[in-house]
This record gives structure tokens, sequence and C-alpha cells, in this order.
């Protein structure tokens, strides 16, 4: 975009009307007191009964259901014969490579075994159909058993007092340092917002099933994922959780008595992906309310997700197929969740720019040193997210159904102009309610767009966000001609602005933001909408530089500088797809597709 | 059952009753059980059903036996229909659509044959229609496809996109004429831009012949003209290749060096120095390339796509000419270096 027409733009802000304080306070549904949901209690909730409870008991059948459905879309000779070799190849490879630890060798070992047995049946000069079926079963079966999960409802009651209690503990601790007098301890409440359409989920989630899909940026939105469940009185959920993290004995074994199942990352083969989708669907359709990244990992570089994981997403659609076949009063819609956290500081996140630097970058980026987190870092980040004044904003976004389209409290689909949506005439082909793979793919894929969009939408935008987006995008315009990995070697002294300069750019940012949270496309946290400029600023400015070994922003004598640009480019991306950034528009007639790159490089 | 039985036993409405709209329900009649053509107009139903011909736009046409006209939506859509056909003007879909949306019930397969854009909001018509529907199978057909001689019977080839395939063979098995060819294809976007964009090249080459111009001329004009709807397209999420293809530049021959298409008309005529309201009043239908012209060269200002020729046409239109077309066209990016 020419300067001419950016100025038009910003001019064109300054024109509309604008809303007023309170309405937009409004549209934030809060409780001023506790900055959540009025219906967010932070005491011990009494626990509320779901289907999970029963998972223990339905596991047998459930294992040999998703085992029937993996080898029946294998069938045929084809698919039996390239799955075969596919999952061999990969699982050979796999297993050549790990390095099993003292509590991974048990699993290790048991799947060696597995491997070598059926490889040494497969390398048989001449086997016919029921020895192909009998080596996919084999190795169909194990994987469902290492997927499937129990429930044991006394560990949970325990986790439940654990969590609060854990936070309690550290927030108290912390809160030492900042001499608070005696008994007047700090609660939780003051550093968890839970925000959105609470009360819908709490609805759906007695007529549906829930399918809770929250964007991800940190290992700590696992843990804070379940809790919020449990603060919403809805009844556990089961979740997919990372082999990875299924190392320490007790971990593991509370984990897995907790209704998660495990997924595997490294096994990448057609043949466990399926499995894996089909347990997603079976417990969806059992009524057991699920949570799962649909991002896949945790966000490399900051951004909030754009690119999602269809495979494990179209097992709602698929539970919602099974479901409208069996029919009747039983028969539960699955209901799909956005929920969007807003961090101010994300303990990984030097390790997780590096990695998308290095992945997007190639050849470009030279990484400064290999400088990676250590475990112990945990303890400290909780301490320093404790005894500073920081909150974790967690938004629960307006309910979809399977394709998209918005759920009201009756559980109905809402279509055009708000006419009711009947899901079974969606998914007829040719007068026949049932799977049909291409159709259930584009509906999928559709959804997952639709998903993109809500996740910008129902995004909170904190005080460090603005403060970093603004601060770079400030920085950009002094050098217009660097792409993004020029730019990143900026020296000490290109790096600083004035601060009464950056306060300025600033406010004219946030303006922008307003138009956006006018027409929803974002939320402003309520300290962006109801400070001045500069109180906001200064407590971004302190918010960033508060983790990190290196101040990602810090001002001295009326100098607003930054020690670390990859870092300050990381928490800069949460503002990116919003059409806001410098080259935006520059390069596209629309705005560039979501999590596309401008020419220069930079997250657009 | 098998595709094709199961669309042998469908009813399929047709809305609007254009020419190209005729065309493709007499099509459609030879592929299912039962055709119904929606108009507005209750003496054109009547004239339809008795006559047994589209007087107005096709009389030496005779409808199929399994082709019906209403002019009561109750009446078209009672029973249910399997699919729908639209074809009608750009600027009346959204209006039609939000009237008849009471009558779908989301397992219909949705076609459209219109070429043009919404005007103003710059909606492709598939857009238009999912926002006001409560359908979600939706395809397009376009190619190179002057109804005259289709309804002739001479031979032609069109494509059906859709990000579905069940719509695209659906489509083929509803649309197959003998001498007809259905492609499938599923770039919806990059289709149905190409089909709205060609409208204004095709005022132009109505003009280049009423200038006398010449054919080298004229292909300096296709070859400017696509790659002017591809800068255009693709900047719209649309992919190259497409307009390569039928709907492309197999579309912008037929349109540019045909007299029949009501866009040549435009062209041709305005560069006699006819008034465009005394053209529009002899066509007796819409030529969609006039609006379409206005609202992209207004897109493309704005972000500084070149578009030469499409700037010319809406100068044309507004009466505000002060280049002759053939100044543009050698001084167009294809004339000059085409170096990298």
């Amino acid at each position: 975009m020419s300067r001419k027409n950016r100025h038009a733009d910003t001019h064109a802000f300054s024109n509309t009307t604008s809303m007023t304080i309170t309405e937009l306070q409004d549209n934030l549904k809060i409780d001023p007191a506790t900055g959540s949901h009025p219906l967010i209690r932070f005491e011990q909730v009494p626990i509320v009964k779901g289907a999970l409870t029963q998972l223990s008991a339905l596991r047998p059948a459930l294992l040999k259901d998703v085992v029937e459905r993996t080898l029946a879309e294998f069938s045929s000779k084809t698919a039996s014969e390239k799955a075969l070799g596919e999952t061999l190849y990969a699982e050979r490879r796999r297993l050549s490579r790990a390095s099993p630890t003292l509590f991974t060798r048990g699993r290790y070992r048991a799947d060696q075994q597995l491997i070598q047995r059926v490889y040494s049946d497969f390398l048989r000069p001449n086997f016919d159909q029921e020895q192909r079926h009998e080596m996919l079963s084999s190795l169909v079966s194990h994987f469902a058993e290492e997927i499937g999960g129990y429930f044991n409802p006394r560990i949970y009651r325990a986790a439940t007092k654990a969590v609060p209690w854990g936070f309690s503990w550290l927030l108290n601790a912390a809160s030492v340092r900042h001499f608070l007098p005696w008994g007047m301890t700090e609660s939780l409440q003051s550093r968890l917002h839970i925000v959105g359409e609470i009360p819908l989920i709490q609805k759906l989630a007695k007529i549906g099933t829930i399918l809770l899909v929250p964007t991800h940026q940190s290992h700590l939105d696992s843990v804070l994922n379940g809790y919020v469940v449990y603060l919403m009185s809805l009844p556990a959920f089961a979740y997919g959780a990372g082999l990875n993290l299924f190392t320490n004995p007790l971990l593991s074994y509370s984990m897995s008595q907790l209704g998660s199942y495990t997924v595997d990352r490294q096994k990448n083969h057609q043949l466990y992906k399926t499995t894996l989708k089909n347990y997603s669907t079976r417990i969806l359709e059992e009524g057991i309310h699920s949570i799962f990244f649909p991002g896949g990992s945790r966000s490399r570089s900051g951004a909030i997700e754009s690119r999602l994981k269809l495979g494990l997403l179209g097992s709602a659609l698929d539970a919602e197929i099974y479901g409208l076949k069996k029919g009747g009063p039983a028969r539960r819609r699955v209901f799909i969740v956005p929920m969007v956290m807003s961090y101010h500081f994300v303990l990984e996140a030097s390790t997780l720019i590096e990695d998308y630097l290095a992945e997007s970058g190639k050849h470009r980026f030279i990484p400064a040193s290999d400088d990676f987190l250590q475990s112990q870092k945990i303890l400290a980040f909780f301490w320093k997210l404790f005894s500073t004044q920081s909150a974790i904003t967690m938004r629960v976004g307006r309910a979809l159904d399977v394709f998209g389209n918005f759920v009201d409290e009756t559980g109905r689909s809402l279509g055009p102009n708000g006419c009711e949506i009947h899901p079974e005439k969606w998914l007829t082909t040719r007068g026949v309610l049932g799977h049909e793979p291409q159709r259930d793919h584009e509906y999928t894929a559709e959804l997952g767009v639709k998903l993109v969009d809500r996740f910008h939408k129902e995004n909170t935008v904190l005080s460090s966000h603005l403060v970093a987006f603004s601060f770079f995008e400030m920085l950009r315009r002094k050098y217009p001609e660097y792409d993004l990995y020029r730019f990143l070697r900026l020296s000490h002294a290109q790096r600083a602005v004035p601060y009464a300069d950056f306060l300025e750019n600033a406010e004219k940012d946030l303006e922008r933001l307003t138009q956006l949270a006018q027409h929803g496309q974002l939320f402003l946290a309520s300290d962006l909408v109801l400070q001045n400029t500069l109180v906001w600023a200064a407590d971004g400015v302190k918010q960033l530089g508060q983790l990190h070994d290196a101040a990602v922003i810090r001002v001295e004598k009326g100098i607003i500088r930054t020690e670390d640009l990859n870092l300050l480019y990381y928490y800069r991306n949460r503002l990116s797809g919003y059409g806001l950034s410098l080259r935006a528009r520059a390069s596209s007639f629309h705005p560039l597709p979501l999590g596309n790159h401008d020419d220069q490089g930079f997250l657009a | 059952m098998t595709i094709k039985d199961f669309w042998r036993n469908s009813k399929v409405g047709v809305m609007g009753g254009g020419s190209w709209g005729t065309v493709l329900a007499n099509c459609l009649s030879q592929n299912c059980q039962e055709v119904r053509v929606w108009l507005r107009d209750e003496e054109a139903v009547r004239l339809m059903n008795s006559t047994r011909t589209n007087s107005h736009y096709l009389p030496k046409m005779i409808l199929g036996e399994r082709v019906h006209a209403f002019s009561s939506l109750e009446r078209f859509f009672e029973g249910g229909l399997h699919a729908t056909l639209w074809a009608l003007p750009a600027r009346v879909c959204r209006e039609q659509a939000r009237k008849s949306a009471s009558f779908f019930s989301g397992d219909e397969i949705l076609f459209h044959a219109t070429k043009g854009i919404e005007p103003g909001s710059l909606k492709r018509i598939s857009q238009v229609l999912l926002e006001e529907l409560p359908c979600r199978r939706i395809g397009v057909i376009s190619g190179p496809n002057l109804a005259v001689e289709i309804a002739r019977g001479e031979p032609a080839a069109t494509l059906v996109a859709s990000a579905f395939q069940e719509v695209c063979e659906a489509g083929q098995v509803l649309f197959c004429q003998e001498n007809f060819r259905i492609g499938q294809a599923s770039d919806v976007i990059g289709v149905e831009w190409a089909g709205a964009l060609k409208n204004i090249l095709a005022i132009a080459s109505g003009a280049l012949d009423a200038l006398n111009l010449g054919w080298n001329a004229r292909a300096l004009l296709v070859t400017e003209g696509l790659a002017e709807m591809i800068r255009f397209s693709t900047a719209l999420g649309a992919q190259e290749r497409t307009f390569l293809g039928l709907a492309g530049l197999g579309d912008l021959m037929a349109t540019c060096c045909s007299p029949l298409s009501r866009n040549y008309q435009v062209g041709f005529r305005l560069a006699k120095q006819e008034r465009l309201e005394t053209i529009l009043e002899d066509l007796g239908q819409e030529a969609e390339g006039i609006s379409t012209a206005g609202s992209v060269w207004e897109v493309a200002l704005r972000q500084n796509i070149p578009m030469p020729i499409t700037h010319w046409v809406f100068c044309l239109l507004e009466g505000t000419l002060r280049n002759d077309l053939l100044r543009v066209l050698l001084q167009s990016p294809q004339a000059g270096t085409n170096r990298n």
C-alpha cells in the first residue's frame, strides 16, 4: 500500500463513529471483581459426572470397534499391502533411531518384538489375504491399546484439588516478594481470566458432545485447559496428550487415568493416524467430551494458528454421521468450541521462535546460540507469573457444528439469515445418509477455515501484544527495505526509538484495533479499553521485560529498545493476520490469507 | 443405485428463463425425470408451456417434453427438487435466493451458470448463493458456450467446477448431450472470475471490430486481456492454470471472436457512437460486462493492479474516452518486452 493510501486508512478510522467504553465492556461480558465471566467461581466446584466416568468399563468394546473400523478402511488388497509396507518401514526406522530411557524401555521392547514378528511374516515369499489381515490386525490392535486411556474418578478428584493448590502455593509464596501485608493473599482469580460463551458451552454439554479446540502456545495450556473445564462445572474431558509426556511413571499413570489418550507424533504413517482418528471418533460417539489442539503442536511463530490438522478434526464429522445413522433419542450431536489463550509471556518463546526462524528461513537465518530451555525454568516461570501482576486470559468461543455453522443454545445449527440447518441433509448424498470421503474431507477443510477465522476473532489482545506489535512495526518503518532476516540482525543502536514517538504510534495502533474490535474482529483486554495510553503501554513494557534473560523491551531515559529482536518478533506475531502490519496489504488484493508472509518474509 | 440411475430419476429446477437457462433446461430434460423452469413473468410462463418454445430468446428451439415452466415458487419447489440451476442475471441473484431460501431443505445440489459478479460487493455468485441458501454443495458451469450454437446442436464443451466431487459428477450426468462435453474442475474461484472478466474483454473486442483494427490487434487484445484476467484473479486466490483451460482462454476466444455475444455487441455499437441506453433497449437482455467493468476497475485502481483494457472499457461505457484502443494495446506490457 502506498504511503498516501495508508494515510487514507488512518483517516477513515478516526472518522467513524466510535463505540462507547461501556458498550465495549458489555461485549466483554466479565465480572469486574474477578475479571472472569460471572459464572466462573474460583472455589471447590462439585464434580460433574459425565460419560468419561464409564471409560474404563467401556474400554475393551471401544478398542475392539476402533480396530474393526480401522481394518475395514484397509480391507482391499492394495490398501492393506501398502499400509503394511509403509507401517513396517516407518516403524523400523523409528525404532532404530529411538533412545529409550529407563521408563520407556518396556514400551520400546514391546514395540520392537511386535514389529520384528510382523516383519519376518511379511518377508515370507507368499501369504494370502487372511494372513495379511492378521498382520494388520496385530499392528492396529497394538496401536489402539497404546492410544486408549482409562479413567479413575478418584485421581480426577485429587487432581482438581491439586491444581489450584499448586497454583495457590506458588502464588502466595511468590507474592511474599511483593511484601504483601500478612494474611492478604492473592487469589488465583486475579491471574486467570476465563471469559466468553460459558453459558452456551454449559448448555450444549448437557445435550451433545463437546469437542474443545484451544489454541496452543505453551505446555502450560494442557494443565490450564483441564482446570478450566472443571471450573466451568463441566464433566471431565478426554484429551490427546503427546506420548513424549508419558515418560515419568507417576505422570504417565495419572494422565492415563484421567482419560487422556496418547498421540505419538513420531508415528507418521497412515495406519496409526487412522487408528487414532477412529479412537477419537469412537469416544465422541460415546458422548465423551474431548479436547485436542487442532494446530497439532505449540505455535512456533507466536501467531495464532492458521493451519490446522484436519485428520483428527475430521473425527467430529465422522462421529456426527455415526450418531445420525444410529438415530433415536440417545443420539447426541457434536459441537466444536474454539478457545483462545492469551499470555503476556510464554515460557518457551525463545526456543519456539528459533525453531520457527530456522525452519522458515533455512540458510538465511543465523542462530545466535543454542541456548535451549531447561525444565527447571518452569518453576521460575510460575514464580514470575505469580510475582507479577499478569493474568492469563482464556476465551471460550461461540460453539460451531461440524460444518462450521454457529449453534444456538438448543443445539440448532444456524445457517444464512438465521435459518436452521439440518445436518442430516448436508450429510445426505444421492438420497443416502452416510460417509462420503471426498465430501466429508471438504466439509472438514471448510470447518478448518472457519475455526482459524474464529480463533482470530475470539482472540483477546493484551497490552503486551500491542506494545510488541507497535514497537516492531515502528522499527520496520525505519528500515522499510530490509527483509526479515536482515531486519533481525539490526545492531543495538538501530533497535531503539524515542519513547514519546513510540507512545504516539501505539495510540494510533490501538485506534485501529478498537476499530477491529467494534467490527467483531477481535477482543481488547479491559485495560486497553479503560486505561490511558501511558498506563497500558507501561504495563505492556513491564510484562515483556519480565521473563526472558534478555529484556524483550526496555525503556530507559526516554528511549525504548529491544535486546532480543527474535523474541520481539515472536510476541509481535500475535497480531499478525489482521492486515495491520506494514506490508500486509501491499503485495495482494485482499489482506493476505491468514498465516502468509509478505514479500519481505514477515508474517503478514 | 449408480450415480446415473439416481439423476435419471431426479427432478431439477432451473431459475430463470434467459437463453442460456433455456438451453440448459433442454439439456437437463434428456437426462432427468422432470425439469421445472421458474420465470418471474406469468405471461411468459403461459407462452412457454403452450408454444413449447422460449419465444422471446430462442423461438426456433423446441423444448423437451419434460420441461415445464412455473411462476409461483410454491409450485416450482413442490415435492422438493434434487438439484437447482441458477441462470439469473448477477444483480438479481441475491434477492431471488433470499426469497426462495425457505424452500430448500439442504440436501440439494446447486449449479449456477451466471457469468458475472454481484455489482458493488464484487462477490462471486457462488458466494452470494452460499450466503443466502441453506445448502453447501454448489458448482459453477462455465466455458465457451454461445447459447444459440448449443441450441442448434453444434459441438461444444464446458466445465463444471466445484469443491465437491459429487457436484461435478452430477453435472456431468445431468447436462451431458451428444455434442456437448462436460469437464470437471475444482478451482471455483478461477472459473467464476474467468467467466466474469471475459465479458469486459468482449466489449473491447466489439469495439476493436468496429474500429477495423484487424486480426493482429485482436490477438494482442486476447493475449493482453488474458494476462489482465490472470493478474486480477490470482490476487483473489484463483489458480493460473484455470485460465489456460475452457473457462479461461476457451471462453475468451468464443466471446471475443463471435458477434453473437451480447457484450461484443455493446462494444461494437458503442464504438460506432451509439448511445448505451439505445443499445441496451435493443438487446433486451443483460450484458454483464457493463456492471463488471465498473466494479473491477474500481478495485484494480485502488489495489494498483495494472488493467489498461478494463480501464479503457470503463471509460468507453462512461463516455469519457481520451485514448483510442490501439494506443492502449500498443503500450500494454505484453506488447513491450516480455523478458524476466
